[in-house]
């Protein structure tokens, strides 16, 4: 049935696309997330630092993003600011999902879950939260590799995680990036333009 | 005629805020005009200005913030939060390609990467021929584009406009053969910044930011922003105003709905939206081609690693396009590296140590655009109620379609390689960086096209046209030769949506001179649109 209410999705969200379209995993998706947070609480889940701060990612999202981030983007490894520690990645990312229609959210909130609890028997039906940092790293370069709904769903997250962690001007120094420049120039503004002659 | 005075800095605009204080206004209010135009980009502002010069009361309203010049920070993250459309989310049904658009005053002209291109005298006879639309031919037509080049200062790229990017670029077409040439952009004095995505700070690029849009309002324009147009009122048959809401565009918080009479209304909003609020107000569309024929100029990135660094997103963003294979196959292909940000638009960007090396590798990129002709095969669609309902765009590309596109990258590839590259990552969702000439085919042949070619390049538009296409018969075009939509009065089209086939050159400059045509026939027949 055509869902004729349904919000477009942001471009770096793309990869959730094939969530939206087939009800049944949505359904039941939705009904194994629900399922999986009242088991979490019960079993007494990590709980993710810092989560009071967060507005719209919920702890379950926040434990999956930072460990994404952590395994993705390294960076203090590699001499560039944390990408946990220093440039506040997770709370942009927090940022961003504050601001986005609400089926928008919805959807990424899935795409979250599928991707922490997507079982393959490679790595033996772990959570991606649960995986050792090679595992992490293996299953995420397998998800990118895999089928077009698997890699559009691992293109969308690392897009999520690398713009918010790429955008702070305190990375750039590490890629020789200048930045902003028309001030530290001293470029003139020049205004409006005259009207044309007639 | 008094002397006009164009403001030295910014434009006056009415925006959310400003409406919210003014006790007298109210939650409900009415304006009355004789021409609303709807949308503020490439085409709505010089209708403004064309209107306004003419003497008429001229009422803009602009569904996006009004983010002045001056408040530009050359972040381009932070930058595409405030004015991209969507937040850079506006894309079709399977969301995996993006519609680029500016949601500001001043719409995409802002943002743009500043190319200028004209359409060809080719592509122009072809439309006077094919459609009955006699003035669009190259020779009557010509004045039109005569004028948008010298208003917007349109240039070709001059030597210090070429940076270490577009060099690659030179050197892999001289290598292959191809033919190239600097590009041409509407840029006073260019700082050579290379912020062109972020807004231009210090006013060179020629937007309708620092353009049309002042010169209208030196000439009693009024614009409105955060106001989005619903519908358009019609009565017996004619179009008498519109609907419209005022909306705060930090909180997204309903400050007051407006309702403007006018005698006349010209929809300005883009090949997009145009469409979609014809449709929201059910305007009698005889032909049924009201939102189709949609064609985006899909442009996909790629890259190629250079053993010396070139930082080739010093200077300016655009430098050389090449031109080889434009008239014979639609490719045409754009020097460019942006702002760290646009790298998540190449495609896969690896992840651990990996990922820290290909952003580390940044200085030693250069980067293209590699743009394909589709075949105007999308549509746009409103889904339920004006005021609740949403949008969708529907394209997809065929075989044909698809094959073009990688077609296009590869050429891209080829030069990178021929000017040296030792390595070329290609603009797929799955993993695909080449080493070598000679296993790009190979290595290609993995891209396959799939369930409806559906995340495989990742794509982006930044043209889409011909959704209200312009034509002689009214069973099979939206808008007549004069602008006036076929069968509703008073209500006028003047932007991409015109255009009535895909075309190949990047359409901004066809489209300003399609606003001013559109104007001109307004103004040519004012005693029988305007009542006094």
């Amino acid at each position: 049935m055509k869902n004729n209410n349904r919000a477009p999705l942001p471009g770096f969200l793309g990869g959730l696309e094939p969530l939206s379209r087939r009800g049944f995993l949505r359904t039941s998706v939705l009904a194994g997330a629900a399922f999986t947070t009242g088991c979490s609480s019960l079993f007494g889940r990590r709980e993710a630092p810092e989560t009071l701060e967060y507005h719209s990612l919920n702890d379950d999202e926040v434990e999956v993003i930072t460990r994404l981030t952590e395994v993705m983007i390294p960076a203090d490894r590699y001499g560039l600011p944390s990408s946990t520690d220093v440039v506040p990645t997770i709370k942009n990312v927090d940022a961003m999902a504050q601001r986005m229609p609400p089926q928008t959210r919805e959807l990424l909130g899935l795409g979250i879950w599928v991707f922490n609890n997507r079982p393959m028997v490679s790595f033996k039906f772990s959570r991606f939260t649960r995986l050792p940092d090679d595992k992490a790293l293996a299953y995420v370069d397998a998800m990118q590799e895999g089928s077009f709904f698997e890699r559009g769903l691992m293109t969308t997250l690392k897009a999520l995680v690398a713009l918010n962690y790429w955008r702070d001007e305190r990375t750039w120094p590490g890629l020789e990036y200048h930045g902003p420049v028309t001030e530290l120039w001293g470029v003139r503004r020049l205004g409006n333009a005259p009207l044309p002659r007639a | 005629m008094a002397f006009v005075r164009v403001a030295r800095d910014g434009v006056p605009v009415t925006q959310a805020k400003d409406v919210a204080l003014d006790a007298s206004l109210g939650k409900r209010f009415t304006l009355k005009t004789d021409v609303v135009v709807v949308g503020s980009g490439a085409a709505g502002a010089m209708v403004a200005y064309e209107m306004a010069k003419a003497g008429r009361d001229v009422l803009v309203l602009e569904s996006g913030r009004y983010y002045p010049s001056s408040a530009f920070t050359e972040h381009l993250g932070d930058t595409m939060t405030k004015i991209y459309q969507d937040q850079v989310g506006q894309v079709n049904t399977t969301a995996d390609i993006i519609f680029v658009q500016g949601a500001c005053v001043g719409g995409s002209t802002v943002i743009g990467a500043c190319v200028m291109e004209e359409p060809g005298d080719d592509v122009l006879d072809g439309w006077a021929a094919k459609y009955g639309l006699d003035n669009l031919s190259a020779e009557k037509f010509r004045p039109y584009l005569d004028t948008v080049a010298d208003q917007l200062q349109i240039h070709i790229n001059e030597a210090h406009e070429i940076n270490a990017c577009a060099h690659k670029v030179i050197q892999g077409c001289e290598k292959m053969q191809f033919s190239w040439k600097p590009a041409q952009r509407n840029v006073k004095q260019c700082a050579l910044t290379g912020h062109c995505l972020a807004g231009c700070p210090s006013d060179r690029k020629m937007s309708s930011l620092v353009t049309h849009l002042p010169w209208a309002a030196a000439h009693g324009a009024r614009i409105f922003s955060d106001t989005e147009v619903v519908k358009v009122r019609t009565r017996n048959g004619r179009a008498s105003g519109v609907e419209a809401r005022v909306t705060d565009p930090d909180s997204g918080a309903h400050v007051a709905d407006m309702q403007v009479d006018a005698d006349l209304v010209v929809l300005a909003a883009g090949a997009i939206h145009s469409p979609l609020i014809m449709q929201r107000s059910e305007i009698a569309d005889r032909s049924g081609q009201l939102g189709r024929n949609l064609s985006i100029q899909p442009f996909t990135q790629v890259m190629g690693k250079f053993k010396e660094p070139l930082y080739g997103f010093r200077g300016a963003l655009v430098g050389v396009q090449v031109d080889e294979f434009t008239r014979t196959d639609g490719y045409t292909i754009f020097s460019g590296l942006a702002e760290p940000e646009s790298l998540m638009a190449q495609g896969d960007m690896k992840a651990g140590k990996a990922h820290i090396d290909f952003m580390k590798d940044y200085k030693y990129y250069a980067g293209v655009n590699a743009f394909s002709t589709d075949l105007g095969r999308g549509y746009v669609q409103w889904d339920g109620d004006a005021y609740t309902g949403g949008k969708t765009i529907h394209w997809n590309p065929n075989r044909e379609e698809f094959e073009n596109m990688k077609a296009s990258a590869a050429l891209a590839a080829r030069i990178f390689f021929s000017g040296g590259a030792e390595k070329v990552f290609m603009p797929t969702f799955q993993s695909l960086e080449v080493d070598s000439v000679f296993s790009l085919d190979e290595k290609l042949a993995q891209v396959d096209y799939g369930i409806k070619g559906m995340y495989t390049f990742r794509s982006n538009s930044f043209s889409p046209h011909g959704t209200c296409r312009m034509g002689a018969d009214s069973y099979d075009s939206v808008v007549a030769p004069n602008g006036e939509v076929h069968g509703t009065a008073g209500l006028f089209v003047a932007d991409a949506s015109l255009i009535p086939e895909p075309m190949s050159a990047p359409p901004q400059w066809t489209v300003q001179a399609l606003a001013k045509y559109v104007s001109d026939q307004i103004n040519a027949k004012a005693s029988s649109y305007f009542i006094g």
